[in-house]
């Protein structure tokens, strides 16, 4: 039991962990190819799982935090590579966009995030600005009636499935004292002018989620492409990284989960010394342990959402859950590895998986350090 | 075209039966329940039918134990428009389908589809049961339907190849399989689903006859459990071939 979560948002993220079961014997080719197949995100739009975060006057189910969280801890035990471009669709690129959009944009951008033809993204990091995000160097200028956007965004996320991203730029020069001023948000067709999808990273876990570069040169975008007001786009990055963050932490929760129930099934069929591996206190006492630390991550990452559905400050209790959860996934899923032993190095074996791809869990969306950044200034601040 | 499908709430196929200490029931405490595949199936049929024709109606009634209700809201979930409980704790087979019966009469469907056989005690025997009541025609185990002038045609696999029945309305079909696997309730579906009124009357308060030959469990077993098997090793390969051929013959007598 958990005192977050309602017996609706149980039931959606069932029907989901229901759903996601079949998949299981698509991972390893899909894996190996590097591409996500394209049936499967039109399944999730069919589902309604892409348009869950969207509120129901735009016609998405305009479920909870706490439903979304728990629904992107199912994705992620499933499939990591599948649940971290949902995280960025109907996450950090639909919030921001409910948030900020004009009616207008709303009408016009929301039903790609759902309708299963893709998946949205959300562009702020450079090659030479990373933490330091407001140092970024793509700019924006006036260009006729709209703007003109020139830069190189890095790192990507569903940059190839994406009929859109929200592209973070500069309007006017750089302000070393000021780094944030300028920056604005905006909503730029990937078919626009100018923009061109750069080759897919190569990395070592999440290999079915997209992940380049997305160059823009002399990007053309009409006026209305702006998200928000012009110079406020480093708040909707911030405001956005903020809900993103509760995401990565229930996708932490769901990658430890699936690794140790791994270790969990194998240590007792696994026999050494004519007995089950499970007998042996050391294995014992590990997976005590990891199952520990993924019931409190759990409950960090549902506490910030319940806040957050609540209109509560959250972007401390965001950053604690993301910080704990991505450092308990590391250690959640090694132990897996170390309890398959040489079987967990194996691919025949998912542990490995898992621990490939949980080990982005702690970079992405604000790094580890970033997080104890954001909550030491909460904490200390004067 | 109004499509009915009676279901019927099981244990869920993943979950590992244990036979209760009296030995003449399964422990039924907190295990998984669902509504059985093969009206699943039934269900995907019809949710097909009005993919391709939305002035389709399709829903669904049980005669069950109250927690029967569940199935019925997964079943709305799945896209059905409308359900209704006929509540009992334990009824005949030939009471559930003369209850059955009067939902038919009320309803008026022009279609029922009945998954061919419960998948808890595989009787199969409300099906027919429920059409012979009606006076109703009956195709068992059928694939496919299609709306054809004056009445469907029902499709079922045979030996290969298929055979195709041309039925009139209204009609009673048993369902083997849809074309396409069941398909997972929608996150939308599930919301407007909890919306849904689902009706409820006690089947002992409808007047319908319950008697009619039923059955006692006197007991029931896990099936034994497997014995080890046997590793042939000595000699080459022509000699153990002749010694796993003597032991299919002789020992497994499958030869």
């Amino acid at each position: 039991m958990n005192p977050f979560v309602g017996g609706t948002e149980r039931e959606l993220a069932g029907a989901v962990a229901n759903w996601a079961k079949g998949l299981t014997e698509r991972i390893p080719a899909a894996e190996k190819q590097g591409a996500m197949p394209p049936d499967v995100i039109a399944d999730l739009g069919r589902l309604g799982v892409l348009g869950m975060t969207i509120p129901e006057a735009d016609g998405g189910l305009g479920a909870s935090t706490v439903a979304f969280a728990l629904v992107l801890e199912e994705l992620s035990a499933a499939w990591p590579s599948l649940a971290v471009g949902v995280a960025v669709n109907s996450g950090i690129v639909a919030s921001s966009i409910v948030r900020y959009a004009t009616p207008d944009q709303r009408a016009r951008w929301l039903p790609k995030l759902a309708d299963g033809m893709g998946l949205g993204a959300f562009a702020l990091t450079e090659p030479t600005s990373g933490s330091d995000a407001a140092s970024l160097r793509t700019t924006a200028r006036p260009d006729g009636d709209g703007w003109r956007i020139d830069g190189r965004k890095q790192f990507i996320t569903n940059a190839r499935y994406a009929p859109f991203a929200i592209v973070l730029a500069r309007i006017g020069e750089f302000d070393p004292k000021r780094t944030s001023a300028g920056i604005t948000a905006f909503v730029v067709p990937l078919d626009a002018p100018g923009v061109s999808i750069g080759p897919s990273e190569r990395k070592l876990g999440l290999r079915a989620s997209d992940t380049s570069a997305l160059i823009l040169e002399g990007a053309r975008v009409d006026r209305d492409a702006v998200l928000g007001d012009t110079g406020k786009g480093f708040t909707i990055a911030m405001a956005g990284l903020d809900g993103g963050r509760i995401g990565i932490a229930a996708q932490s929760v769901g990658i430890a989960r699936a690794s140790l129930a791994i270790a969990k099934t194998y240590a007792k069929e696994r026999k050494q010394f004519g007995r089950p591996i499970a007998d042996f206190e050391g294995l014992r006492f590990s997976i005590a342990k990891a199952e520990s630390d993924i019931a409190a991550a759990r409950l960090l990452a549902l506490r910030a959402a319940w806040l957050r559905d609540r209109g509560r400050p959250f972007t401390r209790e965001a950053a604690m859950a993301k910080l704990y959860a991505s450092e308990m996934a590391q250690r959640a899923t090694h132990a897996a590895v170390q309890i398959l032993g040489g079987n967990g190095y194996m691919r025949d074996y998912a542990v490995e998986r898992y621990a490939r791809d949980g080990r982005a869990t702690t970079i992405y969306e604000g790094t580890s350090e970033i997080q104890r950044v954001v909550i030491a200034r909460s904490l200390l601040a004067a | 075209m109004k499509i009915l499908i009676p279901l019927k709430q099981v244990p869920d196929s993943t979950v590992r039966v244990k036979v209760a200490p009296d030995g003449k029931a399964i422990v039924t405490e907190g295990i998984t329940w669902s509504i059985s595949p093969y009206d699943e199936y039934a269900i995907e049929m019809a949710l097909e039918r009005k993919d391709a024709d939305a002035s389709t109606v399709v829903a669904v009634v049980t005669v069950g134990p109250a927690r029967s209700r569940d199935a019925l809201r997964q079943a709305l979930a799945m896209g059905c428009d409308e359900a209704s409980l006929v509540t009992a704790d334990a009824a005949a087979p030939l009471a559930v389908a003369r209850a059955l019966a009067k939902v038919v009469e009320e309803t008026k469907p022009d279609l029922v589809l009945c998954g061919k056989q419960a998948s808890d005690d595989d009787q199969g025997f409300v099906g027919p049961a429920l059409a012979e009541i009606l006076g109703w025609p009956h195709v068992a185990t059928i694939t496919k339907v299609v709306p054809v002038e004056g009445g469907v045609e029902l499709w079922r696999e045979v030996e290969g190849g298929h055979e195709v029945w041309k039925a009139p309305l209204p009609g009673l079909a048993t369902v083997h399989k849809s074309e396409k696997e069941p398909r997972y309730p929608s996150l939308p579906g599930i919301m407007k689903a909890k919306k849904k009124e689902i009706p409820e009357r006690a089947l002992a308060a409808m007047g319908v006859d319950a008697s009619g030959p039923t059955w006692t469990i006197l007991s029931m077993e896990p099936p034994p459990a497997r014995g080890g098997g046997k590793i042939l090793k000595d000699g080459d390969t022509k000699q153990i071939a002749e010694q796993l051929a003597t032991a299919l013959r002789d020992e497994a007598k499958v030869l």
